[in-house]
């Protein structure tokens, strides 16, 4: 059968659109990291906590989903040992605790939105959020660079290994420079030609770019947005004085 | 239909230093809409500048001053908007790894039509055109990274064939190709002449495209100094090609040429258990057992892209640590960390393994540690390869094979024995080629082993006196 | 007419590919920082190596505009890996800032780049904002870890630390800074770079 470009996007699309995504980050970093909201919120805080662990699973991240895990666990049992043990490392002990059992939750939900959403996605949720080109264009060559500055790095690293350059305290700030000034200049060189092939593209045009990424709300999406909503809900109530339970 | 006239340009404005390589002096030339027309000529002679001219990179990207008109169906394109004259005109670069702007192959082919804001549908219809003409199904919704050149460069083709533009220009697009995909990439530029479009390319590599161009325009410091069609083309001797600086006109596969890999006579250096996968993939990219080289010769490693040929040269080095092959050279076994002090690679990204500020500075921290006259040492090594005028200036400003040379001298110094390099002649002129082709010599005159990754025909056939084909 | 002023496709590249090495270093940091005894040294590290290629970028950034945008990036990228909404207003504050400084030097004056990278800096307080923000409500909420722990914490992340924190970005930025320059005349200009 000929190959369809429509059809195999559609099959590619994503279980979240990438704006619920958006949503459950905040909402997460707002109410679980950020404190907001008293004792009435407390139970529906432990269920968001929940969330990104479970949506790793619906989407097969296995690996993501048990490093969570394992950084929660850390982090609960450092609390719980914490009054047990002498001095300086109890106070070591409570810091870790305290910032990891506080953090993670939302650190596990950005990761789970990074990892699961391409970038042509992502880029297709932003142009839909109306967010302007200045932001868009930017952003897109950033997810794109991403991989190619890890694998400079990494030849950089390389070689400077096969030139027998290596990592020793005395000389720490000159490995740095050796890093950084190959690194930096091929990046630049680099970005410098893609720049130049985007724009024979037409890159920058001042029309409404077209994305044929497809995106949008499905009942998942509805569901978790819907959720989303009525954590803010009971957050205002509760500070309007009402008591739920 | 695309003119030139009379035009003149140099890089660079009044502040920055002018750059008297590839500017053009008085260039006048006109391609009929539907001609094939290849410009080419030794490096630095401004093929490259012309299609910037016509695409609009100059002066919109690459500043400088231009003199004279250039013109698209009548249109001045100077003072366009750069997403104007994509309208008309497509490009395809020299780097496969650096012009791609989206992660994906899928998203890579629209992105033209992207930025022109064609409907969903229509973008869709198009991308299935060229995905069934060029036979690319298996190429789509694919990561690039997991993509060889070959794919790649025909990926950016696809993305300017979705496009549809009346224009193509390509700026030596084989440059990182092996043979074969070469061969595709001409049956693409064959389908683009068979449907009308005007075609300008840019190539050293002037084989492939030999027969099929309607003119060759030979350029050289910034002037058209012959152009050539029909018989005139054709009847061209090697000898009239090399002293306008160009390559072969006959395509050769490389690995079709017969050299031993080894000989009775030869000393050996011998790989034993190389063996090397990447992280997740159970079929080895390298797999060596056993294999014979012949100490002091220059071997080239050939075969086609995605066999593991930089793999292999990554494990002799040393640097792959999940290889735990042995070389055995001069009766002496050694592991991967020794052979770390024995091998020395030049990357084909050589600027990623310079560091220093300056050339001389290069050389000294590769110098092994308590040498004495140190700087003399330096400045002799730097002379045997003509580097000497260049002592002050920073690596990083240095042209390809003058970074190449650089990497060399730092092998060099640190006393390797066998020197391993990555293509050293992608991208290069037949001089250029020439150079390289005699240094290699020189160096194994000097008792070094000299390992060859390459594509290039003329420069196997010019120096390596063995071959393997993996 | 044409707006001389206006940012095109090739600036907001530019703030593409400046900010991906910029972000890349952030995030090797960052991952040190993971363990969390060495957040602090965020506030350290990250101004200071990130000035290597703020610098080369600020040689390119001739039109207003370009530096906010950079620090708006920055605040959206943090809220995407779980940081929370809080970077996003001091990146916006520091970009205001940062671009002020330079535009007051119209776009060439070395002293103030750095001195607008130092401000660009404080941006990176905003990871810490939600350990002091609400600071009551916080502790009343982890009341069930007992009244140790309450005091335990107001001794390691006292409020007092906030301003020291910023004071950090701001000066590790200058410092950076300078670095950044120094390293743009040792290799980005002889490199052909700048």
């Amino acid at each position: 059968m000929a190959y369809s470009s429509e059809k195999t996007q559609e099959k590619r699309r994503g279980f979240l659109d990438p704006r619920t995504k958006l949503a459950l980050v905040l909402v997460l970093a707002l109410f679980v990291m950020g404190g907001l909201g008293g004792d009435m919120l407390k139970p529906v805080k432990t269920g968001l906590s929940a969330l990104p662990f479970l949506l790793l699973l619906i989407e097969r991240q296995w690996k993501r989903f048990a490093r969570g895990i394992v950084m929660l666990a850390v982090g609960y049992g450092l609390l719980f040992i914490m009054p047990y043990l002498p001095g300086a490392l109890n106070y070591i002990a409570l810091l870790c605790g305290g910032i990891l059992t506080r953090f993670v939750v939302t650190i596990v939900m950005g990761e789970y939105l990074i990892s699961t959403t391409s970038v042509s996605e992502f880029i297709s949720a932003m142009e839909r959020l109306h967010m302007p080109q200045a932001i868009t264009i930017p952003m897109s060559v950033m997810f794109r660079l991403f991989p190619t500055i890890g694998a400079e790095w990494k030849s950089i690293r390389r070689a400077m290994g096969m030139r027998g350059i290596y990592l020793s305290g005395t000389k720490a700030g000159q490995v740095l420079e050796y890093q950084m000034v190959p690194m930096i200049t091929s990046s630049v060189r680099i970005g410098e030609e893609l720049s130049a092939s985007a724009l024979t593209r037409g890159l920058g045009a001042p029309v409404k770019r077209t994305n044929i990424c497809r995106i949008g709300c499905r009942v998942q999406d509805g569901l978790l947005l819907f959720l989303c909503l009525a954590v803010i809900a009971i957050w205002i109530l509760e500070l309007c004085g009402v008591t739920l339970w | 239909m695309v003119e030139l006239k009379n035009v003149s340009f140099r890089y660079g404005n009044e502040e920055t230093q002018v750059d008297n390589e590839n500017c053009l002096r008085d260039v006048s030339l006109s391609v009929k809409t539907g001609e094939f027309v290849l410009l080419t000529g030794p490096s630095g002679c401004g093929k490259t500048t012309i299609l910037r001219l016509i695409n609009g990179l100059i002066p919109q990207f690459y500043p400088g001053e231009v003199i004279g008109d250039i013109l698209i169906d009548g249109e001045e394109t100077k003072d366009k908007e750069l997403y104007d004259t994509a309208l008309k005109v497509g490009t395809v670069f020299q780097n496969p790894r650096t012009q791609f702007y989206n992660v994906d192959t899928t998203g890579e082919l629209a992105f033209g039509c992207e930025n022109r804001g064609l409907s969903e549908k229509e973008i869709y219809t198009r991308i299935d055109k060229t995905v069934a003409h060029f036979h690319m199904e298996k190429l789509m919704d694919r990561s690039i990274f997991h993509l060889s050149d070959g794919e790649k460069q025909k990926i950016a083709c696809a993305s300017v064939d979705v496009s549809d533009p009346d224009i193509i220009l390509l700026d030596e697009p084989s440059a990182n190709l092996d043979y074969d995909a070469t061969l595709l990439l001409r049956e693409m530029i064959v389908q683009w002449k068979a449907a009308g479009k005007t075609i300008i390319a840019a190539e050293h590599r002037i084989a492939y495209l030999w027969d099929i161009i309607d003119r060759a325009v030979i350029m050289r410091d910034g002037r058209i100094v012959r152009e050539l069609v029909g018989s005139e083309k054709d009847g061209l001797t090697p000898d009239e090609l090399y002293s306008m600086g160009l390559r072969t006109t006959m395509t050769e596969s490389p690995s079709d040429i017969q050299k031993d890999t080894f000989r009775k006579e030869d000393t050996p250096i011998t790989l034993k258990k190389f063996r090397f996968s990447y992280r997740g993939k159970k079929q080895p990219i390298v797999n060596i057992p056993l294999l014979q080289l012949a100490e002091g010769e220059i071997t080239a490693i050939v075969g086609a892209n995605g066999a593991g040929k930089t793999s292999l040269l990554n494990c002799l080095c040393g640097l792959e640590k999940h290889c735990k092959g042995k070389l055995q050279y001069k009766g002496k076994n050694y592991g991967r960390k020794a052979r770390r002090k024995l091998c020395f690679m030049v990357m084909q990204d050589t600027g990623n393994q310079l560091f220093t500020e300056s050339v001389l500075d290069e050389v000294l921290i590769s110098l092994p540690k308590n040498t004495v006259h140190e700087k003399e040492k330096a400045l002799e090594l730097l002379q045997s390869l003509d580097l000497s005028d260049y002592t002050d200036r920073h690596p990083q400003s240095l042209s390809g094979g003058q970074k190449q040379r650089l990497a060399i001298a730092c092998a060099l110094a640190s006393g390797r024995k066998i020197l391993l390099l990555d293509e050293p002649t992608s991208g290069l002129d037949y001089a250029h080629m020439q150079e390289t082709s005699a240094l290699l010599q020189k160096l194994r005159d000097m008792g070094t082993t000299i390992l060859v990754v390459t594509h290039d025909s003329e420069l196997i056939h010019a120096c390596c006196g063995r071959s393997i084909s993996l | 007419m044409k707006n001389e002023n206006k940012l095109k496709g090739r600036d907001l590249i530019n703030i593409g590919i400046y900010g991906a090495i910029y972000f890349v270093i952030l995030f090797a940091v960052a991952m040190l920082g993971m363990i969390p005894i060495f957040l602090p040294l965020l506030s350290v590290l990250v101004p200071i190596v990130g000035g290597i290629p703020f610098m080369l970028f600020l040689t390119k950034v001739k039109k207003p505009g370009m530096i906010f945008i950079t620090a708006m990036i920055m605040g959206i990228l943090m809220l995407l890996t779980g940081m929370g909404p809080w970077p996003l207003l001091t990146c916006a504050i520091a970009g205001i800032l940062a671009e002020l400084c330079v535009g007051s030097g119209k776009y060439k004056s070395a002293k103030k780049a750095v001195l607008s990278y130092g401000l660009f800096s404080m941006w990176i307080f905003g990871n810490y904002l939600p350990l002091f923000t609400d600071y009551e409500g916080y502790f009343a909420q982890r009341a069930d870890y007992g009244q140790a722990y309450i005091d335990a914490v107001q001794k390691l992340m006292p409020l007092w630390m906030a301003p020291v924190l910023l004071a950090a970005c701001f000066i590790c930025g200058i410092l950076g800074g300078l670095l950044g320059r120094a390293l743009l005349k040792k290799h980005f200009e002889k490199a052909g770079l700048a």
